[in-house]
């Protein structure tokens, strides 16, 4: 007796495979954890499930039937809930009214909203997660980033009349809570077991997963990999599926050791919304920085940019004083700098690759910093291109018509041009297939052994131990550690970013 | 077949208009002098639409032209009734321009506003400013030297054509000379570059070390400069000034930006297609002009046109 069963589902984002070929079964009154690295495939599997994103090819069935999720509408209607990281949210709307948004509103003569009973409704909801502490009346916008993940998760267990709930869809629920919420969270989701209702539990909290979930299918490269009884596995029997090679072989050896000399030198350095930050990165040495989401990696990396200005603190760059006031100071000073998010800051995507390519060194590529010299750019825009193994049909292709770890290519191709001594590194890797990953790790070894300094932000704990020498943890705004990476295991590096 | 009707709608349009006008006007529509006419009475629209297309590279655009050409003229006029010198009066105009440009740049770049509210704004404060200087009245007779009105209905002889003395309007050549100079602004500077950088992904061009405020200020300022030549150029075609003669250029000079931009591949504006679309609007005027059709119905034609041919780009382009 199966509730959802998913067969050989595929999906390829502009010819790049996402999912090859997922099978997924999860039975009524059962917790199914979801687990994989980053970039196995899971996010796209939820959206299939959720109706945004349509599958190049699907057989799902619930009790049996085959169904089509052509909209989140319908996946509604099929009682599928979801709990994401990123669910939309009103800041500026009441608690209240964020958790009965899309749904009909109690209302007084049929006209005007019934604020008193929208409010107690509110409160019922959040009472069944045992939360008593928020007023459902305030704005959203004002609590804690827990307490909002609380409202967010407490609007999927309102009751809904016509399309009960028979599916939650759980995606890293506990990431911006504490033990407490989530042991409030997890009594809940026991409680909808025990009525009957199923879980999707989408974790990367091992022992969570150990802890609450009865089931746990594994997907890696797009492909189910295995599902287990959580009952017949051990912890590192999940971590071995998951990752399916050792570590180590993911990433390219380094080719030579870090030079002695420091290429920058932060003391004290004040980030916004965060601390004051000291370190140093030395030539030819990858310096990781790791941390749960938004504990102020961003804002460093802004601030050694020259995007965000230092609130206090000095900077030297190769020994000399070093105060960017904008994007344009940091390039000059030879950084180089890989946005997290390449289509919104990185590229120009209706501009064609050498434009790109160029942008930031237009005035070194130009004759008399005024003159556009389209062939010298091109020709500087193919010897990047080989540099970086950038596959296109040539510097004149538009960068909207490349696939996405193509475009991340162009985007390191127009780092490295101008021969940066420091490059700053934002989830380089996020959104790239297996194939372009590698070949990115790779042209981070050949910089970095050609004496370039790397500071490499990354939520990817694997990625982080594998390339780094050295990893600065960072917790609210803060360096709370800065560890070698030789011998460092996840679940270390894990514990270090939650400060336990 | 879908892929020429997008890129070529415009022209293959363009061409029918023509075809068109030289059957039903046999004696007059193909002829030198019509065309060398047409060219004076657009080279006011070539050098405001010029203008716009600078900053409508960057995805932005300017509502205040119009009066900012109905001020400027205004501003040469009254320094003419102080015996100001040709040269003089018409730098300061310019130089008015300029400055107002820079203003609707300071605001949309530094303050933060909206360009729609910024120069909806300016649009009528410059328009009060020219009823203000000139006291709503129109400027004109003795005051305005007579070389500055004969300028423009000067030019270079190009000789005997069929019999006819043709010669090329001076207005047309400044025209020329401001498209060229657009032209190569846009197209062959590291200036240009960055303006195109801007108006495809503003947030990654800033954080490829474009100074993205100071270019947009600039941009603005030459928009403005070139909105008001196009003014004094309209004083010196009517040898007077008056508060609302710029009135009509803001919308022709969008609508020809936006009629040339479909003729790009990826719908940007580019100067040379902005010609075409001022080109367009310009044959269309002359022709129906000519014809005796009613300036009311060429309204509606020529706003119709402008839907149909920005539709079909946008429609092709989503088939693709």
């Amino acid at each position: 007796m199966t509730l959802l069963s998913l067969k050989d589902v595929t999906k390829a984002y502009g010819g790049v495979p996402a999912l090859k070929g997922v099978d997924l079964s999860v039975a009524p009154g059962e917790i199914h954890a979801l687990m994989g690295e980053n970039g196995a495939g899971k996010s796209t599997l939820i959206k299939i499930l959720a109706g945004v994103v349509a599958p190049d090819h699907a057989d799902i069935r619930i009790d049996g039937q085959p169904v089509e999720i052509g909209s989140p509408r319908q996946a509604h209607r099929l009682g599928f809930r979801f709990i994401h990281q990123e669910f939309n949210v009103v800041p500026a709307l009441s608690v209240a009214e964020n958790i009965f948004m899309g749904r009909q509103y109690p209302t007084r003569g049929g006209l005007f909203v019934d604020w008193r009973k929208l409010n107690q409704a509110a409160r019922d909801t959040l009472q069944k997660l045992g939360i008593t502490h928020i007023d459902p009346s305030r704005p959203l916008g004002s609590l804690s980033l827990g307490d909002q993940m609380l409202v967010r998760i407490s609007s999927a267990f309102i009751g809904d009349d016509g399309a009960p709930a028979r599916l939650y869809v759980l995606d890293e629920p506990t990431a911006a809570l504490n033990r407490g919420e989530s042991e409030r969270l997890f009594t809940v989701l026991r409680e909808l077991r025990a009525s009957g209702a199923s879980v999707l539990y989408v974790s990367h909290r091992l022992d969570e997963v150990m802890a609450i979930c009865d089931m746990a299918t594994v997907v890696r490269d797009g492909r189910s990999i295995d599902t287990r009884r959580i009952a017949d596995i051990t912890h590192d029997d999940l971590v071995t599926l998951m990752i399916g090679r050792r570590v180590e072989e993911a990433y390219p050896p380094a080719i030579a050791a870090p030079r002695a000399e420091t290429v920058l030198a932060a003391q004290d350095l004040g980030i916004r919304g965060g601390r004051n930050v000291s370190f140093q990165v030395r030539a030819g040495e990858v310096l990781g920085i790791a941390g749960i989401a938004n504990a102020g990696q961003r804002n460093l990396l802004r601030t050694l940019f020259g995007d965000l200005a230092a609130t206090g603190g000095a900077m030297t760059l190769a020994g000399q004083p070093y105060r960017p006031r904008s994007p344009a100071d940091a390039w000059r000073a030879g950084l180089g700098y890989i946005p997290r998010e390449r289509r919104s800051e990185g590229l120009v995507l209706s501009r064609p690759i050498f434009e790109n390519t160029t942008l930031p060194h237009l005035a070194a590529q130009s004759r008399w910093r005024t003159w556009l010299t389209p062939p010298r750019e091109k020709r500087a825009a193919s010897e990047q291109g080989e540099l970086v193994r950038l596959k296109a049909s040539g510097p004149g292709q538009r960068v909207r018509e490349l696939s996405g770890g193509n475009q991340q290519k162009v985007v390191f191709a127009k780092a490295l041009l101008g021969k940066p001594r420091l490059l700053l590194l934002d989830e380089p890797t996020r959104g790239v297939d297996v194939g372009a990953k590698f070949d990115i790790y790779s042209i981070i070894r050949d910089m970095a052994a050609g004496g370039m300094g790397v500071v490499l932000v990354s939520s990817d704990l694997p990625e982080l131990i594998g390339m780094a020498d050295r990893i600065a943890v960072m917790r609210d705004g803060a360096i709370t550690d800065i560890v070698a990476a030789a011998g460092l295991n996840e679940e270390r590096l894990l514990n270090l970013c939650y400060g336990r | 077949m879908l892929t020429v009707l997008r890129r070529y709608g415009t022209l293959i349009g363009f061409a029918a208009i023509l075809i068109f006008f030289w059957i039903s006007l046999p004696d007059t529509f193909m002829t030198a002098r019509n065309w060398l006419n047409i060219s004076q009475q657009m080279s006011m629209l070539i050098v405001a639409a010029a203008g716009m297309t600078i900053v409508m590279v960057m995805g932005d655009f300017d509502l205040s032209i119009g009066s900012m050409a109905s001020l400027a003229g205004i501003v040469a006029a009254i320094l003419f009734s102080f015996d100001y010198p040709i040269w003089a009066a018409v730098s300061i105009a310019l130089i008015v321009g300029l400055a107002g440009g820079a203003v609707n740049g300071l605001l949309i770049s530094f303050v933060g506003i909206l360009p729609f509210v910024a120069t909806l704004a300016t649009l009528t404060m410059l328009s009060g400013a020219a009823f203000v200087v000139s006291g709503g009245k129109t400027i004109s007779g003795r005051v305005i030297p007579e070389a500055f009105g004969n300028f423009a209905r000067e030019g270079i002889s190009l000789g005997n054509w069929g019999g006819v003395a043709v010669s090329l309007p001076n207005l047309t050549i400044v025209a020329l000379i401001v498209a060229v100079l657009v032209w190569v602004l846009l197209e062959q500077t590291t200036f240009g570059r960055r303006l195109y950088a801007i108006g495809g992904n503003s947030e990654a061009a800033h954080l490829s070390g474009v100074a993205v405020r100071k270019l947009k200020l600039i941009a603005f300022a030459l928009t403005g400069g070139s909105a008001a030549l196009a003014g004094v150029m309209y004083a010196s075609r009517v040898a007077s000034a008056n508060p609302t003669q710029g009135s009509g250029l803001m919308l022709n000079a969008i609508a020809a930006v936006f009629l040339g931009s479909t003729l790009s591949e990826h719908g940007e504006p580019r100067l040379l297609y902005s010609i075409v679309g001022v080109l367009v609007l310009g044959v269309l005027d002359n022709g129906l002009t000519q014809m005796s059709v009613d300036s009311y119905v060429r309204q509606i034609l020529v706003g119709g046109i402008i839907i149909l041919a920005v539709s079909t780009s946008s429609y092709t382009r989503r088939l693709r």
